[in-house]
């Protein structure tokens, strides 16, 4: 109550309005918090796309029956290969394949037909360009099956197999690439807004040191700091709500959990980014130390958060490091409300983590900040 | 000549001066090469996996052990229901064996094994579905429980990296995303400081020409992206076992060509930003998105949509990496590569040519 009275009788108002004017009048702030998080979300959701699909196939068929030509037709009939070019001689498709302008090459060998005539296992070649070690390991695996599957289908008799693996997808059941990277890049793209705008607007005061006429003035340096964040506090609120918007009716990512949920811990992760857009500032000297140095922090911050590659596929090392990255939580957290549709019960761990950041870096950096002012 | 030499060793002695800079100039690059190099994988290992073995019979264990021999799963412990297995995260599939698994095949019927899956990432969960196929088939076969001759089989050849070892595609990659963010950066900032300070307008004032000072201080930022490149290339190689697949004239014509285009892109941003803040971040943001995102460094050239993919076509990024992937890898030398020379030296000599008119537009007629 105390604290209330305290607050309403501080300076923080008029040193807030201040902010908000200057903030209305800064035209490349503005621009800051609106361009960059809505074009990084739609290049990130449409340029990332971990589908291995329209791989370019180059075939040569010496048999040319219609056994042959069914089977080629099977390889070719789901997007995943694309006939590029029907060749006459399989020295030809090595020859594509070397200089890269095919993926995979099929090779049909004369023999084909006598072989399944005579009830022999036929062979087809596949070459597969491994220069992408992950396409090729998936289109090798695509390539088995489906041979697999239309070498079951030339056989009448065959029963039915024994055992099968039947699956069921959940939160994403058309296993669409872009549900799975928006909601990451959406955590990626509030991280990198709320840390610049914050770290700037406080190192330009730095730099032109307004900052000293400030502390002239008999504010306390709390007031002088709270004023500062709470404008930007509700601009970056904002930036998420436009980023969610975009997600939702770009991308159109579902929101399955609560809407309340996803925009009080976004406030939440909201001090990590100005926690850390704090911290920059005490560390540079200028502007251009300041976007360097957050260039330094931002990139190992997205890169070990699972918002592009998925951690599990990250040697064990960084799978632990990952965990004291706190765009690694709200990414998850961020994935749990919209895909998922969680509740707090089953984020707690990283919200709490979240909220130690909070804590930690506010600390440290509020500390700082006093003690440069001083 | 001589006015290029003496603007490019002030602008070395001028860099070398700023400690930070320096200091950026060598870690940045260095840990964007390890944090890349190690972190980005693509290929699923280890996905954490809860099967719940309702048979408990030594068919259905050793169902479980071919399954994990694929080394693709990590088995989790969780006692209660699946799903809260996968809302938690803390497995990103569960699989259940039916209680009459072994009755059932004894008795010739089919049996099915469920796996509920967490579609999030649909990459992932497309392999573990492809994974408990082939584990199925393979587990019939060898378990002999249904041995078909199959009518055809595919006999699969993978070339130039036959182990399928990530780091041979994804490392080359890195080196251009690194030679093109860094040396651009740091040229952009070199120019605008100039703007920012005022000391351009004596620059103006001087006999230099827009052209000489634009080469003057290129050829100081060329030098230090050699050094990077050097550095990197370097240790990148020894660091993840790259080496060369094809005698390397190519690349390293390829590669000096490429910085010399990364610098003159930072130049022209700088010659083009108002202030600093505006070319760092200029160059940050649109050098490394488009390096990152539209170069096919991650996933393939051929899934960028059509809008992106005319953008990713006059990247220079797009054409080093395929080089340096080439130079490592597949290794065709001149015969595949010939054309991303040329590219480069158009693209080099359009940034050049932009640059030059921006600046002499602002320079007094000499």
């Amino acid at each position: 109550m105390k604290f209330l009275i305290h607050l309403l009788e501080s300076r923080f108002w008029a040193l807030c309005i201040k902010e908000i004017n200057q903030i209305i009048r800064n035209k490349q702030l503005l621009f800051l918090l609106l361009f960059p998080p809505t074009v990084q979300l739609l290049i990130f959701g449409f340029a990332l796309n971990a589908d291995v699909q329209n791989l370019k196939l180059g075939i040569v068929d010496y048999a040319n029956t219609y056994e042959s030509r069914e089977l080629v037709a099977a390889l070719t009939e789901n997007q995943i290969f694309i006939p590029q070019n029907y060749s006459l001689s399989q020295e030809e498709i090595a020859q594509q394949v070397r200089l890269g302008q095919i993926t995979a090459g099929l090779v049909i060998p004369p023999e084909f037909n006598r072989d399944l005539a005579q009830n022999r296992t036929a062979e087809v070649q596949v070459i597969i360009d491994g220069v992408d070690a992950n396409t090729a390991g998936i289109a090798s695996g695509y390539a088995t099956q489906i041979v697999n599957q239309y070498s079951r289908s030339l056989d009448e008799n065959l029963t039915p197999p024994l055992v099968q693996a039947q699956s069921v997808f959940f939160y994403n059941p058309g296993l669409l690439s872009s549900w799975f990277l928006v909601p990451g890049v959406l955590g990626t793209v509030i991280t990198l807004t709320s840390t610049l705008v914050s770290s700037t607007t406080l190192v330009r005061e730095k730099d032109s040191g307004t900052l000293e006429q400030l502390l002239m003035t008999p504010a306390d340096a709390w007031e002088i700091l709270l004023a500062k964040i709470a404008p930007l506090f509700v601009l970056l609120m904002g930036d998420i709500l436009l980023a969610l918007s975009v997600a939702r009716i770009v991308f159109r990512v579902p929101l399955q959990g609560s809407l309340l949920l996803f925009l009080t811990l976004g406030g939440l992760y909201l001090f990590v980014g100005i926690g850390f857009g704090l911290m920059l500032a005490t560390l540079a000297k200028n502007q251009q130390q300041v976007v360097l140095t957050s260039f330094f922090i931002n990139l190992p911050l997205i890169q070990l958060s699972g918002a592009i590659a998925p951690i599990e596929s990250m040697p064990v090392f960084f799978q632990y490091l990952s965990l004291l990255n706190p765009l690694r939580h709200f990414v998850a957290i961020s994935r749990g409300i919209l895909l998922k549709g969680v509740g707090i019960d089953i984020l707690f761990p990283h919200v709490l983590a979240l909220f130690t950041f909070v804590v930690v870096l506010l600390t440290v950096s509020v500390n700082r900040f006093r003690s440069q002012l001083s | 000549m001589k006015r290029i030499l003496a603007q490019c060793i002030k602008e070395l002695a001028q860099f070398r001066r700023d400690r930070l800079t320096v200091a950026l100039a060598i870690l940045l690059p260095l840990a964007t090469l390890f944090i890349f190099g190690f972190a980005i994988r693509l290929e699923a290992t280890n996905i954490p996996i809860v099967i719940q073995d309702l048979n408990n019979s030594p068919l259905s264990r050793s169902y479980i052990e071919q399954l994990m021999a694929t080394n693709q799963f990590q088995p989790t412990r969780w006692e209660n229901n699946i799903v809260e297995a996968l809302e938690r995260g803390i497995a990103n599939a569960g699989a259940i064996i039916p209680p009459d698994f072994d009755a059932q095949i004894n008795s010739n019927q089919p049996t099915t094994i469920q796996v509920l899956i967490d579609g999030t990432d649909a990459n992932n969960a497309r392999i573990i579905q492809n994974s408990f196929r082939a584990t199925t088939n393979a587990f019939l076969q060898t378990s002999g429980i249904q041995q078909e001759q199959p009518n055809i089989v595919a006999r699969i050849r993978i070339w130039f990296n036959p182990g399928r070892r990530e780091s041979l595609y994804i490392v080359p990659g890195v080196y251009g995303v690194i030679l093109w963010i860094y040396p651009s950066l740091l040229a952009a900032i070199a120019m605008v400081r100039e703007k920012e300070r005022g000391t351009i307008l004596q620059v103006y004032a001087s006999s230099l020409t827009a052209a000489e000072l634009l080469l003057g201080k290129g050829l100081a930022y060329f030098l230090i992206g050699i050094a990077q490149a050097i550095v990197i290339i370097s240790l990148g190689s020894l660091l993840f076992q790259l080496s060369f697949a094809v005698e390397p004239t190519a690349f390293i014509l390829g590669t000096s060509l490429y910085l010399w285009t990364s610098v003159l892109f930072g130049l022209l941003i700088g010659v083009r930003a108002s202030n600093q803040n505006a070319a760092v971040q200029g160059v940050a943001t649109i050098g490394f998105l488009s390096s990152l995102l539209l170069s096919g460094f991650i996933y393939p050239l051929s899934n960028i949509p059509f809008p992106l993919s005319l953008i990713s076509s006059i990247l220079p990024a797009r054409y080093y990496i395929e080089l340096s992937r080439d130079a490592f890898v597949r290794g065709t030398g001149w015969i595949g590569v010939w054309f991303i020379p040329l590219v480069l030296i158009v693209i080099g000599l359009l940034l050049f040519n932009t640059a030059r008119k921006a600046l002499s537009r602002m320079q007094l007629p000499y």
